[in-house]
């Protein structure tokens, strides 16, 4: 009795060891292999709109570069008015404001978008130096912006601001958005120095610890490329649930490493024909040279799926 | 076991990654496919001729299918000189072209000819389709459709047609006095050849699915009759029933074993099946209405058919031993000559008002109905044996005569069909093989 309990004491401690430690090991070496995290980014829909609007026209154009502009434009445009107009003087705007108050109740009534022209038509002198102050302003900004110095430009610009301030004080933020908007075209060269600051893909770091993201645009365009080589066959149109997967791997250069390979199966005899004609288009496609290879992570392995349901209706 | 367990869970973990991206595409080209179909290769130079117009059909019923969009041969870089090569594909790629043809015609000892082709996919040089066939020597166009049906069914996933005969009644003379006679030919309308020398007003000739027979209406010496007619001898043809009345609108059921037609008798007319074998008759309707243009539904389940029942011809749609009809046509005008498609997805049908005459197609349950062509008078849609293309009769009015149209099931790739002079009523035959 005691030998067996003994016996069989140690073959639980030996079994239960070796569970352990082979739960150790499994578990330990886990977060290596498996953490693979797609990155999502969350966007609202007017972002959307835009993102896709820019999509057709410049589906060659390297598309990390806008976004970074826009982020860092973001950034930056609410900085500069805060530091320039400073608060004192806006103390002070809001004195002296009174007396331009007179001339522009008209313009709150309007709209926010014609509220920038109105002013401009009835009442030439003031809103034609506002107008021309606002170039000077782009102008030395272009080139002086870290010469802030200058302190009859600061005056005027803080004359300026203040006029401004008024503005959108009156007005609604959508103005302060156009503002924004045009000041996003002098940025560029502000960004050239201040890129990396939100660019995803020089940040990253890591190989394969954060996936990297394909924007909108490259998605898109990667998207109308194989719809332009797709050439649907006429059956498929009886078979509306007939959806074919393609799995496609890529060198960096954007050709492929091997044969599109077929993911899903399905016993329609149409099956074959569309899978084919998804399979032609990639080959016919090939190579998608405007992949970024910066991105090359994200992109070089892919699995589309060709659905032509929507295409036929119901 | 522990070290097997932990072989299986390595085993999961190992197993190969999903992709990194996934993408849906929504939309493709409904554009017709670019392909080439280069001159076929005569075994012996003296066949070049045939093979030339073996080419030439296969190219055309691409064509006039609107799938594809054969590539002008002036265009072509390699010049095909060996049929059991593979093609050069950059070659057949630098003119975009997505599918190559390429075969030989061999004229056998045995007074046939041997086609074989070979159907190449060009942007993944593979091999899609490979066949030989052989006919009598007088059937080389035969040949060429059957080869086209195969080039079809392999890059569309839809059955062919080309391989198929119409028959339609052939007009010729002055309006007032038209001489109107049976005539059959190609799909493509070549090799036409008349089955009835025009002593008697033939109407609505109707093919077997299954034999070698078609189905009419003609006036003959009395009552107009239903008549069979075999396309092998049509010397000799047969009255279908012996009826008290008028017999009209037959049309074969999907076994080819009955004949469906309309008896009229006094004001009205009733839907009656016979029979061909056992020459028993039912009889399907019985209103005091006048129901006609009876067709089956490819399943042989249901029978649509045109009734005033409702005041205005409609269409119903009723269970093929009779029954209560439902009407599933509700849209203004009238509708006439409905004809259920051998797909049994939609029936399509001759629609009147607003001063024209339209040729739709209509879901069995009365949804989705389409207009596909419209104008001063269409008539009489018949399905091409895959469904997907209708041939009708157009006539512009005045003193010209009727002719004959196809049209996609999409509404578009409209083309006339060439015939030797006025024609109509067509009806579609089944495949020939």
């Amino acid at each position: 009795m005691g030998r067996r309990m003994r016996a069989g004491l140690t073959i639980s401690a030996v079994g239960h060891l070796a569970l352990l430690v082979w739960g150790l090991v499994t578990f330990a070496s886990k977060p290596f292999a498996a953490a693979e995290s797609v990155a999502v980014d969350v966007i609202s829909d007017a972002e959307f709109s835009q993102i896709m609007a820019g999509s057709k026209t410049a589906p060659r154009a390297d598309a990390p570069k806008p976004i970074v502009d826009k982020v860092a434009e973001e950034t930056k445009p609410k900085d500069p008015a805060p530091k320039v107009s400073e608060k004192p003087e806006i103390v002070a705007t809001a004195e002296n404001a009174p007396p331009p108050k007179p001339p522009e109740p008209k313009p709150p009534e309007l709209k926010p978008a014609q509220a920038e022209a109105k002013p401009d038509k009835a009442e030439p002198p003031p809103v034609d130096a506002i107008a021309e102050a606002l170039k000077r302003e782009e102008t030395k900004k272009k080139l002086e912006a870290k010469k802030l110095e200058d302190a009859k430009k600061k005056e005027e610009a803080r004359k300026r601001e203040e006029a401004r301030k008024r503005e959108q004080e009156k007005y609604d933020p959508a103005k302060i958005e156009s503002r924004l908007a045009l000041l996003d075209k002098r940025a560029p060269q502000r960004q050239a120095a201040l890129g990396a600051i939100l660019n995803d893909a020089p940040s990253l770091g890591a190989p394969g610890a954060t996936a990297m993201t394909l924007s909108m645009n490259e998605l898109d365009a990667l998207r109308a490329r194989l719809r332009d080589c797709w050439d649907v066959p006429v059956g498929v149109r009886d078979a509306r649930d007939l959806v074919v997967t393609v799995r496609i791997q890529f060198k960096k250069d954007g050709s492929l490493t091997s044969d599109p390979t077929v993911v899903n199966r399905s016993s329609q005899p149409v099956f074959q024909v569309a899978s084919e004609s998804a399979v032609r288009a990639i080959r016919k496609c090939a190579p998608f040279s405007f992949l970024p290879p910066a991105k090359y992570e994200a992109w070089k392995d892919v699995e589309v799926n060709f659905d032509p349901r929507e295409m036929f209706g119901g | 076991m522990t070290g097997g367990a932990a072989a299986a869970l390595t085993g999961l973990r190992v197993s190969p990654a999903r992709a990194v991206l996934r993408l849906d595409v929504t939309q493709g080209n409904v554009q017709p496919v670019p392909i080439a179909v280069p001159d076929f290769l005569p075994a012996t130079p003296g066949d070049a001729e045939p093979a030339r117009l073996v080419t030439q059909i296969i190219t055309a019923n691409l064509a006039r299918s609107g799938l594809f969009a054969p590539i002008d041969p002036a265009a072509y870089i390699e010049r095909i000189v060996n049929f059991d090569a593979a093609p050069r594909f950059p070659d057949w790629r630098a003119i975009n072209a997505q599918a190559l043809v390429l075969g030989r015609i061999t004229r056998q000892g045995d007074g046939r000819f041997k086609a074989e082709f070979r159907l190449w996919d060009v942007f993944a040089g593979q091999q899609l389709e490979g066949k030989q066939y052989s006919v009598p020597f007088e059937n080389v166009r035969r040949i060429a459709h059957i080869v086209s049906d195969a080039i079809y069914v392999r890059l569309t996933g839809e059955k062919g047609y080309f391989d198929s005969r119409i028959v339609f009644v052939d007009e010729t003379g002055p309006k007032e006095r038209r001489v109107k006679r049976l005539a059959l030919m190609d799909q493509d309308g070549a090799n036409t050849r008349y089955l009835t020398r025009g002593d008697d007003l033939v109407l609505t000739p109707r093919f077997s699915p299954t034999t070698q027979e078609i189905t009419y209406m003609s006036f003959g010496q009395g009552d107009p009759r239903v008549y069979l007619l075999n396309l092998d001898n049509p010397g000799q043809r047969e009255v279908v029933g012996n009826f008290p009345g008028m017999t009209f609108a037959p049309r074969f059921s999907p076994d080819g074993a009955s004949v469906i037609m309309s008896l009229q008798r006094g004001g009205n007319s009733n839907i009656f099946v016979m029979n061909l074998g056992s020459k028993a008759i039912t009889r399907l309707t019985d209103s005091a209405a006048i129901d006609t243009a009876p067709s089956f539904s490819p399943d042989s389940m249901s029978i649509c058919f045109e009734s005033d029942r409702g005041g205005r011809p409609q269409i119903y749609v009723m269970p093929a031993s009779g029954g209560t009809a439902q009407r599933i046509s509700f849209g203004e005008g009238s509708y006439s000559t409905p004809v259920w498609s051998p797909r049994g997805d939609v029936i399509a049908f001759t629609k009147q008002g607003g001063g024209s005459f339209s040729i739709g197609v209509i879901k069995p349950d009365g949804s989705g109905e389409r207009i596909l062509t419209e104008g001063f008078h269409n008539e009489g849609p018949t399905f091409a044996p895959n469904g997907r293309v209708i041939m009708f009769f157009r006539d512009p009015g005045g003193a010209s005569g009727p002719a004959l149209y196809t049209i996609d099931l999409t509404g578009r790739n409209e083309q006339k069909v060439p015939t030797p002079s006025f024609a109509s009523d067509p009806a579609w035959s089944p495949l020939l093989s």
